[in-house]
């Protein structure tokens, strides 16, 4: 087995063409594992994985449960609701209890840009970020690469739109790096209030405020969730007016490719971001995404944890 | 008081370092000679520069000396070379003139100069006015506003009309706590990247510009601590082309450091007012050279291990600067600017900002001063600093310089 350059999985900037080649290959394999009538491999056996989730997940916890469950590693829930941190103590106390009941990897979500870099700096333990405030999560846009990989051949060369909140989207972010990493084009396409002013990714990415345009030469097209939040920040006047300007509609979709792509992160906002008639349509591969998401979530603790058997 | 006789030290005097001398420091002055069996030091042709004025200072004690004391806080100073500071604290606001007395009376155990900024309003809410005048006659020596925004702009033209009989200084730092909108860091590229809620520039040039005009509608003397960005530089200029009497400072780290630094994503680099862009801090720096800003602020604010020891989001902001400021700063300063500028920067504009007689070294006067190798590199560990803190963004760092010793107030103290 090919080692990963990295020992943790913090974000997809700076991450070689290589380790993410490298992760998508070994997800297509536990992709066609995942296919079998029995889904278990032993490539995890004996070693413990804490779900450590400070915020509230569902599907992405659920995914990382279920990866883990499929190696065949022990796995532990930690969640804030429940958790010693309600009771006051802090993120570096929290990880040296749970590190000394010798846990092997760590997936972490927490509101805080960083945590998954901190608690690296402050554990022996592998560090797998499943998002960080609005910073990145990696797996999320590694399952996102995958998808359009198994559906269009490869990410080199095409075109991947992002609709919505930029600005808020650790989705975004982490597909920004990925995606140009591996050679595709990305546009970034979202109401000024809710798209970053600067990025460091200026020169690599193309800016457009009009959905239509930015669409047009898309092979694929994700569209972020809008947090109803940003009404209450007077960031957007409403999500009526959203959905009309900015929601993937059939109407919209009359001025992309034919055969486009639509992705979505999840939890969908029907109605909003993208009407129902799209998501259930047959350009949506929302629910490949999912399966995906096991797949790459395998991979990424299989290569991870080998990287540091081999060390 | 102790003496102590520094052998081979060069004094800055008149504007320039001299040669290699012996200083005699007796009884807190600098004398022809010493007593016999004075104990000696071979400061081996290191620096003699005249001590420090920290602008900027908040030691915690009374209402949180679970953090930090004024002890402490008089230690980190005899480290790091500093006769005097100019104290406010946000979280002890002096807003009565018990306070005030409470406050004098506890610094002047330290033998070294304190100032004190009162609070325009009570617990700096900018709801009530705090009794200025009293204040003024107690002995504070301008009026801040605890680094927080005075939003309600009403307030602030009723504060500062009614500070003017004192004819004090008003002390802000501008920043809108609604353009702030809990944002931590400068807005920018690097906080793009990482996702962070930032603050933009014109959340202070807006601030800045609010309080420039009521000081000239008023005639009110105002000064901006912590300036961070250019564009504020820009708006002074012209305030004073207009006659504003307006000074400012900047803080040292944001000489030193830029918003480059958030990578990192060290929790220490979590300040009150931002580290803003490589353009801004070199914004700054051409503001010293230009005499636009008057003075370089410490803004020394404690915070427990506890506050830091999280991601730097959830970071208590603060940053303790007394023990590392000189060695830090004084080579970049006095190579850009010469080291009478460095001095003037350092030391007597703080000093006479504050209203407090500068350090002036010169025989047969009070001698507070600093002996500084500036071609020492020194390692900045969680020991140096004085107390249970070690909030640092240099905490790990090398430092082109080093501090051997201080005399202030007729104590020697061996860094």
């Amino acid at each position: 087995m090919s080692a990963l350059e990295i020992k943790h999985l913090f974000g997809l900037r700076g991450v070689s063409k290589h380790d993410i080649r490298l992760i998508l290959d070994n997800a297509k394999q536990f992709r066609e594992i995942l296919e079998r009538p029995v889904k278990k491999v032993p490539s995890l056996r004996g070693m413990t994985v804490v779900n450590l989730f400070f915020e509230n997940s569902t599907r992405t916890r659920t995914s990382f449960e279920l990866a883990e469950k499929r190696l065949s590693a022990d796995t532990v829930n930690f969640t804030s609701s429940n958790s010693s941190v309600k009771k006051g103590e802090t993120l570096v106390d929290t990880l040296r209890n749970i590190e000394a009941m010798k846990i092997d990897i760590v997936v972490v979500r927490h509101k805080g840009t960083g945590v998954p870099q901190f608690l690296a700096d402050n554990s022996n333990a592998i560090i797998v970020n499943a998002g960080d405030g609005a910073h990145e999560h990696p797996t999320q846009a590694l399952l996102d690469m995958l998808t359009v990989e198994e559906k269009l051949g490869t990410l080199e060369g095409k075109n991947v739109t992002i609709v919505g909140d930029i600005r808020h989207s650790r989705v975004a972010r982490s597909n920004l790096w990925g995606m140009t990493t591996m050679g595709a084009h990305v546009t970034l396409c979202g109401p000024s209030t809710l798209v970053p002013r600067n990025t460091e990714l200026m020169n690599k990415v193309t800016w457009e405020s009009d959905v239509k345009k930015a669409v047009k030469n898309a092979d694929a097209i994700i569209a972020l969730r809008l947090q109803k939040e940003r009404m209450d920040d007077a960031l957007l006047p409403s999500m009526r007016e959203y959905r009309n300007t900015f929601g993937i509609t059939r109407e919209l979709l009359e001025c992309a490719k034919d055969k486009v792509l639509i992705m979505h992160p999840g939890p969908i906002n029907r109605g909003v971001e993208l009407d129902s008639e799209i998501a259930d349509g047959e350009n949506s591969v929302i629910l490949n995404q999912v399966t995906n998401g096991v797949a790459v979530r395998m991979a990424v603790l299989y290569l991870l944890a080998g990287g540091r058997a081999n060390a | 008081m102790p003496n102590m006789v520094l052998n081979n030290v060069r004094p800055f005097v008149n504007g320039k370092f001299g040669k290699p001398t012996k200083m005699c420091l007796v009884d807190g002055a600098w004398t022809d000679s010493a007593p016999e069996g004075t104990p000696e030091f071979d400061a081996k042709g290191a620096l003699a520069i005249p001590a420090l004025f920290g602008l900027g200072l908040d030691f915690k004690e009374p209402l949180r000396d679970d953090i930090y004391t004024f002890k402490d806080g008089v230690c980190a100073m005899r480290r790091g070379g500093f006769f005097g500071g100019l104290y406010e604290s946000s979280a002890n606001p002096i807003d009565d003139s018990q306070k005030l007395t409470a406050m004098q009376q506890l610094s002047a155990k330290s033998s070294l100069e304190f100032a004190f900024l009162g609070a325009f309003s009570m617990g700096f809410l900018c709801k009530d006015l705090s009794e200025m005048v009293e204040l003024a006659q107690g002995g504070a020596v301008g009026f801040g506003d605890g680094n927080r925004d005075c939003s309600r702009t009403r307030f602030l033209r009723l504060a500062m009309e009614y500070g003017s009989m004192t004819g004090k200084r008003f002390f802000f730092m501008p920043l809108d706590d609604s353009l702030r909108h809990h944002g931590l860091v400068h807005e920018g590229c690097y906080a793009d990247t990482l996702g962070m809620k930032s603050i933009p520039r014109i959340a202070e040039t807006i601030a800045a510009f609010r309080i420039l005009e009521m000081s000239r509608f008023l005639n009110v003397p105002v000064h901006f601590k912590q300036v961070s960005c250019g564009e504020t530089l820009k708006l002074v200029e012209m305030a004073r082309a207009q006659g504003v009497d307006v000074t400012c400072d900047v803080d040292i780290y944001h000489l030193l450091i830029d918003d480059s630094s958030l990578f990192d994503l060290n929790s220490n680099f979590n300040v009150s007012m931002p580290f803003r862009s490589a353009e801004d801090r070199e914004a700054l720096w051409k503001g010293l050279e230009s005499g636009t800003v008057n003075a370089i602020s410490m803004n020394h604010d404690p915070v427990l291990g506890q506050d830091k020891e999280v991601n730097f989001e959830d970071a208590v902001p603060g940053a303790v600067s007394l023990e590392t400021a000189l060695p830090a700063i004084w080579k970049p300063l006095s190579e850009r600017l010469g080291a009478a500028r460095a001095v003037e920067l350092l030391s007597t504009a703080p000093a006479q900002l504050a209203g407090v007689a500068p350090a002036a070294l010169e025989v047969g006067k009070r001698a507070d001063v600093v002996i500084l190798d500036p071609d020492s590199p020194m390692s900045v560990g969680a020991s140096l600093f004085a107390g249970q803190v070690s909030n640092s963004p240099l905490l790990g760092k090398t430092l082109p310089s080093k501090i051997l010793g201080t005399y202030l107030g007729g104590v020697w103290t061996e860094v």
